[in-house]
């Protein structure tokens, strides 16, 4: 029992640099395993648009385990350093490395213990009181039930088990290959002048470049998808880079250059910076992603709930939506009686009707030989960028659904382009080719529900038979058919007309069965549970991040004070005023702790534009709103840091002085 | 005029919460003229350090003034002080006090960045200083790349650049061993005798027998002093033992 007492005694004597250290070990155990438990949760499956949340809530997890590994083990590198001196102080009292060993397995096993016990405790109770508050927040049923999930306890536990291991390696690691005198001095040991190290300042430089350049030429939403989470890698790659290599190299620079360097108020800056950077870029680069995603969380959940009635629009351009698959008239006829009979009945007209038989398709453009692919075999995955939906519509429902006259002989077609260029006299589907008559840039109403997505061309065909024909060709299973589409509105509001909907659709549905009917009032409470989830997901995330930023803050700033105290009583004592001393200070800290906060400002900036097209994913277009949620959560989440860094700098002086 | 005037400081330290009072400093008076190399010799607590810090500014005498070229310390305000410490007084301390961010040359330098001073200017005076002390081939190092002497040399150059009235050094020697002692010792004589005036607090009887006049301070006051006349380091050495001797045994003055 002595070895685990000791351990013991050496946490609680440590208390100062161990509780930080445990507490952070807490915070993203819990993080992690509360992201994980809501991403494997099977309530969430019954949401509409639940693959995207977890997509990102996987990726959310992912991140959160690589910034807990790099984390802890910047917490962990800061405590051994503080311990040296007692490591080698326990060496010359007569403890040989085997028996120090065997103290720090007891104090890694101990603190592993209490951080997950508290994390994954915590977790649960958190994660659980978080549902009930989104339940009370959102004000109607949410599909959401949180439940203790073993599977994320197993996964937070091997993740952290491999973590903590690591780091346990790492501080033997250095015991084992230092000197008892080298540990004796090891604390007070002055550090070296940092290294300008070229190639990875060249790796975060071309990283980051590639990433912002990723995020600037995504044109496609459905590219945007795949990319931008490439775009996020690269660019925590190459934050990390340039906070640790970039920055000395450019302090460097600065001192190279002698007529800065030698300035009362540059001097002690710059050289003060190097060895600041040395010591806190990790800790830096982890402040200036968990900002940046609780940016972009925040701005994009918060202007996905606004937008909620943009998106409920755009997603049902009208108030009721009917499709019917294979458009005999008899279907038709049949539709339209339903529904003219259920709107007198409830009194309430019909408007802004519109309705058109088509033939949708998925292909793959090739502009260069006017040529779209339709075989099923086309890679679509690798053209993400040629991916366009086609859709077919016979020359008499287009007349009719436009109020124009058009006529074409046989084999000529209409060619109606959305965002692409077409000058060819004759377009190929597949190798069948068809004269074009003339090509128009934009339609009135044949607007496509997707076209946000996925650009999409319209051809009209002078005969119904053919759309047909080809839908046999190339439809797929299940979907071989001409579609019949019908859009309209219903006049007077409330509870009438949602009760009259709800009979439409009751009727299409038992009369038809190949029909498939849709209207906005049973869906607007579905998008509210959907959006107000991933607001409060938004929120929820990153408050927990604000809290991680909050901790690493504070952590720093009670560290570098210590470290520092020591240079400005020796300053004070060759001749510079407190006055200096104190603006020497404050530059310094203000740059360090703002330099995330602009970083994390001029990311989300450059990832503004990717963003816009995975909003688009779901149906939000609306660019303006999102730019103001943005600059409202930079606002907000700047005043926030101006807070905390306000309180922290106060114990940083109050050590320093 | 003296250069330096110290005329009944005294210095009472009370415990925080005002319990009770110690007097580190009873009632000192002394003078040091232009070009003297004074030591000043005690126990420890006899109020050396404290002495010092009132010298350098870095603290407040309780009662008693102490004139500077004729000027009261103790009527420089606040915001002059650093930049009067900095044109007056140079400062080798027992632990070097060199910033561990800072290559020698940029340790050197630091007084004179802070007083404004362009590169050239700096890199002039540097210049022979370095050369005079040795370290010309250690300036790009830093200070946890060299030894102890050379650390201390560096310090030197740093209180000498300004071209200060009066460098005050506190144990200089006492982080050394003997032979860099030696070295230090060898080198304030020769700064010494090129005219600049140096007042040490010291342990050492070795260290003090460089100086031209010895001062022994015990409980506060002025014991006892020295004056070093025609003798040599040896017989210097002889004289200061032999005080010291009286001083711990306790005899009266």
């Amino acid at each position: 029992m002595f070895y685990p007492k000791l351990a013991w005694t050496n946490i609680k004597k440590n208390g100062k640099t161990y509780i930080p250290y445990i507490l952070t070990g807490i915070l993203t155990i819990m993080m992690l395993y509360v992201m994980i438990a809501i991403s494997l949760n099977t309530g969430l499956d019954q949401m509409e648009g639940s693959n995207v949340l977890k997509l990102i809530l996987r990726w959310a997890a992912t991140i959160t385990g690589i910034f807990s590994a790099i984390f802890l083990f910047y917490t962990n590198s800061f405590l051994v350093k503080q311990r040296k001196k007692e490591f080698g102080l326990y060496q010359v009292l007569g403890m040989d490395k085997g028996n120090l060993a065997k103290m720090m397995v007891w104090e890694t096993v101990l603190t592993t213990v209490i951080s997950l016990l508290m994390g994954l405790g915590l977790g649960m109770l958190l994660g659980k009181l978080m549902f009930l508050i989104l339940l009370k927040m959102l004000r109607f049923e949410v599909p959401l039930k949180f439940a203790v999930e073993p599977q994320a306890m197993l996964a937070t536990m091997i993740v952290f088990l491999a973590v903590f291991t690591v780091t346990l390696l790492f501080n033997l690691l250095q015991v084992q290959t230092a000197k008892p005198v080298e540990l004796l001095h090891g604390g007070s040991q002055g550090e070296k002048e940092p290294k300008t190290k070229r190639l990875l300042t060249l790796i975060g430089v071309l990283t980051l470049g590639a990433g912002y350049y990723i995020a600037q030429t995504t044109v496609s939403p459905l590219e945007a998808i795949g990319k931008f989470f490439m775009a996020v890698i690269l660019v925590i790659i190459g934050t990390y880079c340039l906070f640790t290599a970039g920055s000395i190299a450019l302090l460097k620079i600065l001192k190279k250059n002698k007529k800065f360097y030698y300035k009362t108020s540059h001097f002690t800056s710059v050289s003060g910076l190097i060895y600041r950077m040395k010591q806190n870029a990790v800790g830096l680069a982890n402040i200036c992603i968990m900002s940046t995603v609780v940016l972009v969380l925040i701005s994009v959940t918060f202007s996905l709930y606004a937008g909620m009635e943009d998106i409920l629009s755009l997603r049902f351009p009208s108030d009721v939506h009917v499709t019917i698959q294979g458009s005999s008239q008899e279907k038709i006829d049949t539709e339209n009686q339903v529904i003219e009979e259920e709107a007198e009945k409830a009194g309430v007209e019909i408007e802004n009707r519109s309705s058109y038989r088509s033939g949708t398709f998925t292909a793959i453009y090739k502009e260069k030989e006017a040529k779209l692919l339709l075989e099923e075999d086309s890679d679509i995955s690798n053209e993400t960028a040629n991916f366009r939906t086609l859709v077919i519509i016979p020359l008499s429902d287009y007349n009719r659904l436009e109020g124009k006259k058009e006529s074409l002989d046989k084999d000529q077609v209409l060619v109606i382009v959305q965002g692409d260029e077409f000058d060819s006299d004759t377009i190929y589907l597949q190798d069948e080719g068809f004269a074009v008559k003339k090509v128009m840039k934009d339609t009135r109403k044949t607007k496509d529900e997707l076209s946000y997505v996925v650009k999409s061309i319209i051809l009209v065909m002078p005969d119904a038979d053919k759309i047909a024909e080809l839908k046999k060709t190339y439809g797929y299973e299940g979907s071989d058919q001409i579609i019949y589409t019908d859009y309209f509105d219903l006049s007077g509001s409330g509870d009438a007309k949602e009760s009259v909907m709800a009979s439409i659709q009751k009727r299409l549905t038992a009369e038809i069965p190949e029909s498939f009917t849709e209207y906005k009032g049973a869906f607007r409470q579905d998008f509210y549970a959907l959006y107000g989830g991933f607001l409060f997901l938004g929120v929820f995330v990153g408050a927990l991040f604000i809290m991680a930023t909050v901790l690493i803050i504070y952590y720093k700033q009670i560290s570098e004070g210590y470290d520092d105290r020591n240079r400005y009583q020796i300053m004070q004592k060759v001749g510079m005023s407190k006055k200096e001393v104190q603006r020497s200070i404050k530059s310094q800290v203000l740059l360090v702790f703002f330099l995330p906060l602009l970083v994390a400002i001029v990311h989300v900036a450059f990832a503004f534009k990717t963003i816009t097209k995975l909003l688009a994913i779901m149906n939000l277009v609306n660019i303006h709103l999102f730019l103001m949620c943005t600059i409202a959560t930079v606002l907000i989440f700047a005043v926030f840091y101006g807070v905390v860094f306000l309180i922290t700098s106060r114990e940083y002086y109050r050590i320093v002085q | 005029m003296s250069l330096l005037d110290v005329k009944n400081v005294k210095k009472i330290y009370t415990t925080r919460f005002g319990g009770s009072q110690v007097q580190a400093l009873s009632d000192v008076t002394f003078s040091i003229e232009s070009g003297e190399f004074v030591a000043i010799m005690g126990e420890s607590g006899s109020g050396k350090t404290t002495l010092l810090n009132i010298l350098a500014s870095l603290d407040k005498p309780t009662g008693g003034k102490v004139y500077l070229k004729g000027r009261d310390l103790g009527s420089i305000r606040d915001r002059e002080m650093a930049a009067f410490r900095r044109q007056n007084l140079g400062f080798v301390f027992q632990d070097f006090n060199l910033l561990d961010t800072f290559s020698l040359e940029d340790n050197i330098y630091l007084p004179l960045v802070l007083a404004g001073k362009k590169y050239e200017e700096m890199n002039r005076k540097l210049e022979p200083i370095a050369q005079k002390l040795g370290i010309t081939e250690l300036l790009k190092k830093f200070p946890y790349e060299v030894s102890g002497g050379q650390k201390q040399r560096a310090a030197v150059a740093r209180a000498l650049i300004t071209k200060p009235q009066l460098i005050l050094a506190d144990e200089p020697t006492g982080a050394l061993d003997s032979r860099a002692s030696d070295d230090l010792m060898e080198l304030f004589t020769q700064i010494n005798q090129d005219g600049q005036t140096i007042l040490m607090v010291t342990h050492s009887v070795k260290a003090a027998s460089n100086a031209n006049r010895v001062l022994f301070i015990k409980d506060g006051e002025v014991f006892h002093q020295i004056y070093r006349g025609n003798l040599t380091n040896e017989e210097m050495y002889q004289k200061i033992a032999a005080s010291l001797t009286v001083l711990t045994t306790g005899g009266d003055r």
